[in-house]
């Protein structure tokens, strides 16, 4: 399987971030829980304009929660 | 209960729309099989054995859709589903080209060489091309399955 270029930090980022759950990550960002687990399994790569959301759920700058590698 | 639990609203959707076109491609190749067996097709049966199968197809999608969609929470598209979908569309659009350039080879091969495969009356036409679409659509729900369950 392709591995995926872009890395990030969401599980991380939930866990710093009161133990929020998938559920209120994916309500917050507006996609499904099934997304969040694919990105968090590092087996997707979101849309630019997903990552910034994310990023913006945490607070946090694009390159804190998304790497490239 | 717990296959419920381990799918989601769109997966178990998938994988009741393959049921159904392996449920019809089933049950249209046992009534049509006998038919061609005895030279009895016609179009009467034809039509008759397509009307049955539009039947089932209908009461199966009231019965299962309808227990899908009330025992687990229906959920928005975003932007994975798009492209899963599209993924998919690309699949099932090349399986029906590539079914329907064969189909024309056939015919004329079939013109050309003295009705190679048998007489190809509108009747058995239909039948192939409804082959052809049981097939692209099962090709379809095939290729999203594979798409959400390599993710997870």
């Amino acid at each position: 399987m392709k591995e995926q270029r872009i890395k990030n930090q969401i599980r991380r980022l939930r866990f710093e971030a009161n133990e929020m759950t998938q559920v209120e990550l994916a309500e917050k960002a507006n996609v499904t829980r099934q997304t969040i687990i694919a990105l968090e399994a590092q087996k997707y790569s979101p849309s630019l304009e997903l990552a910034f959301r994310i990023a913006k759920v945490f607070d946090v700058p694009l390159e804190e929660a998304f790497q490239y590698n | 209960m717990q296959f419920l639990n381990n799918y989601s609203n769109r997966e178990l959707n998938i994988w009741a729309e393959l049921a159904l076109d392996i449920l019809v491609s089933v049950y249209f190749v046992f009534r049509i099989y006998p038919l061609i067996i005895n030279d009895q097709f016609y179009s009467e049966a034809l039509v008759h054995i397509i009307l049955s199968t539009v039947i089932i197809a209908i009461i199966y999608s009231i019965i299962i859709f309808g227990t899908i969609n009330t025992l687990t929470k229906r959920e928005e598209k975003d932007e994975r589903d798009y492209i899963y979908e599209l993924k998919s569309y690309r699949i099932s659009n090349n399986i029906f080209q590539i079914s329907i350039y064969l189909l024309i080879g056939i015919i004329i091969f079939n013109t050309l060489y003295q009705e190679y495969f048998g007489e190809f009356t509108p009747p058995k036409i239909a039948m192939i091309l409804l082959i052809i679409a049981l097939l692209s659509s099962t090709g379809k729900s095939l290729t999203r399955l594979f798409n959400y369950r390599k993710n997870i």
